[in-house]
């Protein structure tokens, strides 16, 4: 049998025995190994002389992964999954020697830094849409939002307020009719063409106001007990109206879902990654919503310049319910601009009375008894 | 030829001797445990270098060096996955997630107006598909599995394996839990009778009952460990490790069976080392804060109560820097330490009290079987699930 071509140079020597799998089946072949101008692999018979299986040339070898101890080859023109094992390290190390593009398939240094390069460039380009793209995104997207669909998500929010914060809203009737009063003469100066807008008085102990998308402003019926005058609620329901004629509660969803989106896909899953996203999504959102509110104080200030009230006695409510702000807690981790730099903002632009009282004081005590007294 | 003379005259005659059972085989872990943890210690920095997107090389890697350090009946296994079909499964998950993400929203909106926070069953949504990333996950990393040149491959439904998981865990949850023990051997059921080794194919012949009989004073139990709670982990611990043996108890493909004796006690080691690990890296995590704030109220002049309040913002930024080190040292040291403990060591644990047997019954196993796509691995991934 000279199925073996072993050309003169070709060394045959006892100890180039491996093990092979052809790809095709499980069987586990023991061969015999001839080094010539390819490395050919015989199989060893149980009498007859070795018949060769296969051939491969050195430039078509690869190593595959194996323990340690151990030399695992395949081949580009092999099927697959064909694994030649060399256990004799000097045969190996022979066989590793003449195959030049052994290694070819693995990740190298070089593969690794580009993968660092590519990952900080898209890093990069997260960051850079977090903190550009998304925001111009929100600012164009959120009053192109047909008013249906605002609507629909009002109400759905509207839903969930009510369930937080006492069920039906306050209906003293003359209390309600001073409430819409302020609320008519308000949003005439804003120039809110919403003509569906919701205002109401909820009852509630949290001393807050809120606006929700598609025209909806409430007030919790505690923030209305500490006001001391028709234009401290005047302000803040400017405020509130404030953002609703800048889409605040569209744009920030938009902006809130797209950062959050973002930032996950960004952090992906390393471990404790949760904290980061936390982190680093409490830090953009909040500056993104400092902003907000400081426009909506801009706003407030300008509506009731125009009625010819002054706004500083809005901000000395807010001064009142919170008190000072800095010094506790992080400053860059706020929602809100501090209080007292808002109340510092609101006293310089303090201006005479020019206009008439926004409501009489019979209204006033009507609307501080929206929700029946002492009924809470 | 000789032996041919013998060869009996009636057909009565029984054709093949019955052979003297094999003695079984042994798994082999050989991988080097410092090797490996200098590999996910490299791999943890590269993570956080790439804000995480290091993960796809550094889970292939792991992979890899578990695989073909694993050797049956003399002949090591192999990892054949690749980073980049994980990447790129990643990322058509995520085109897929993404409107379900929008659909989801925009459901949710229609079921908050009909009534407060009625949206939140529709999380289940999720769950199910959850389940069917850990099916096809399993199918990825099956068909990337090879031992002696022949692949593992799965076929069945991901969808129906989900369905499958979902009306299991709502008995699991109906009963408290205890229906647990026959939810695993159903789905493991269905996971194996559709595992394949080439042309043989797989079966799980362990059942609920049994390993209900093996852990149910766990559930009595359990209770006692939210009050106590250092016995958790001892808890965690036998049943990790009652699950383990069952589980591998159970598997079959073709002829060969497994069988294991691991020690109801094996994990009790790993789970204290890992506390250990914890408790340690969050003091040293403690006092790096304590010096961190105090060496910068000493060089900046702001006493630290101070550095946070108004007017120090610009202050209390290097403050914020310090504490990002620190926490993502922290968090890197316990990402080595995981990986080292519950995967490579855990691992190795498990495998040396396997024992094959009959494992001629997959000598001569014809290759057959397509490879499967990452994209379970990338819904695994965008899901956040993890599961085998």
């Amino acid at each position: 049998m000279s199925d073996v071509t072993a050309g003169p140079d070709a060394e045959t020597k006892p100890g180039h025995q491996a093990i092979f799998f052809d790809g095709l089946s499980s069987r586990r072949r023991q061969v015999m190994l001839t080094l010539a101008d390819a490395l050919e692999i015989a199989e060893l018979g149980e009498v007859e002389a070795p018949s060769t299986v296969t051939r491969w040339t050195y430039d078509e070898i690869r190593r595959a992964d194996s323990p340690a101890g151990i030399l695992r080859l395949t081949s580009t023109s092999a099927p697959p999954l064909a694994r030649l094992e060399i256990r004799d390290s000097a045969l190996a190390a022979d066989i590793a020697a003449r195959c030049p593009r052994l290694d070819e398939h693995q990740t190298t240094g070089r593969g690794v830094a580009k993968i660092v390069g590519w990952s900080v460039a898209a890093a990069v380009s997260i960051v850079c849409v977090v903190l550009f793209g998304v925001p111009l995104a929100a600012d164009r997207l959120a009053p192109l939002v047909p008013k249906p669909i605002e609507r629909r998500i009002g109400d759905a929010s509207e839903v969930q307020m009510r369930t937080l914060f006492g069920g039906e809203s306050c209906s003293e009737p003359a209390g309600q009719a001073a409430f819409s009063k302020l609320v008519n003469r308000l949003r005439d100066a804003a120039g809110l063409d919403d003509d569906s807008m919701t205002a109401g008085v909820l009852p509630s102990s949290v001393p807050n106001a809120f606006a929700l998308p598609g025209g909806k402003v409430f007030m919790l019926n505690a923030l209305l007990e500490k006001a001391e005058s028709p234009d401290e609620v005047a302000g803040i329901l400017a405020h509130e109206l404030g953002h609703l004629k800048h889409h605040d509660n569209m744009r920030g969803l938009i902006y809130n879902g797209g950062t959050s989106f973002l930032i996950g896909l960004l952090f992906g899953d390393v471990t404790g990654s949760s904290a980061v996203i936390f982190a680093s999504r409490s830090l953009v959102e909040a500056s993104y919503s400092r902003e907000a509110e400081t426009d909506a104080d801009t706003f407030a200030i300008e509506i009731m310049h125009k009625l010819g009230r002054s706004p500083k006695p809005a901000a000395e409510l807010m001064f009142r319910i919170t008190g000072k702000e800095g010094g506790s807690g992080l400053t860059i981790l706020a929602s809100h601009p501090l209080t007292e730099d808002r109340l510092e903002r609101m006293t310089k632009e303090d201006r005479p009375a020019s206009g008439p009282p926004l409501l009489t004081d019979k209204e006033w005590q009507a609307l501080k008894g929206i929700c029946g007294s002492g009924k809470i | 030829m000789n032996d041919m003379q013998w060869t009996p005259q009636g057909p009565s005659e029984p054709v093949p001797p019955p052979l003297p059972p094999l003695p079984p085989t042994r798994v082999d872990f050989t991988g080097d445990r410092t090797g490996f943890r200098k590999m996910v210690t490299k791999g943890a920095m590269l993570e956080l270098a790439t804000f995480g997107f290091y993960r796809f090389w550094l889970v292939t890697d792991i992979r890899r060096h578990l695989w073909s350090n694993t050797s049956i009946d003399g002949d090591a296994a192999e990892y054949t996955g690749r980073a980049k079909e994980l990447l790129i499964g990643f990322l058509v998950a995520l085109a897929i997630l993404v409107p379900i993400y929008v659909a989801y929203f925009l459901v949710g909106i229609e079921f908050e107006r009909w009534k407060g926070f009625a949206s939140t069953p529709l999380f289940i949504a999720f769950y199910a598909f959850g389940q069917f990333a850990i099916f096809r996950a399993r199918r990825y990393r099956l068909t990337r599995t090879v031992w002696r040149g022949v692949r593992f491959w799965m076929d069945g439904s991901g969808w129906l394996y989900s369905l499958r998981a979902m009306l299991w865990g709502a008995l699991v949850f109906l009963t408290f839990g205890l229906a647990l023990p026959w939810r695993e051997a159903a789905l493991e059921r269905y996971k194996m009778r559709h595992t394949h080794f080439g042309d043989l194919r797989g079966d799980f012949e362990g059942n609920g009952w049994e390993f209900f009989k093996r852990g149910w004073w766990l559930w009595l139990l359990s209770p006692i460990a939210i009050v106590i709670f250092p016995l958790a982990p001892f808890f965690y611990a036998e049943f990790k490790a009652r699950e383990w043996r069952w589980w591998l108890n159970g598997l079959r493909i073709g002829g060969v069976r497994l069988s294991s004796e691991l020690p109801h006690d094996a994990f009790y080691g790993l789970y204290w080392k890992m506390i250990g690990w914890w408790v340690l890296l969050s003091t040293l995590f403690g006092f790096y804060v304590t010096g961190a704030t105090l060496l910068l109220a000493k060089l900046t002049g702001v006493p630290a109560e101070q550095a946070f309040g108004p007017g120090h913002a610009a202050k209390s930024i290097p403050m914020l820097v310090a504490m990002v080190i620190g926490y993502l040292a922290l968090v890197l040291a316990m990402n080595i330490i995981m990986r080292v403990y519950l995967q490579r060591d855990l691992w190795a644990r498990v495998l040396e009290t396997v024992k094959v047997h009959d494992i001629g019954a997959a000598a001569d196993v014809r290759a057959s079987g397509e490879l499967a796509s990452a994209l379970g691995e990338g819904f695994a991934d965008g899901l956040d699930v993890a599961g085998f």
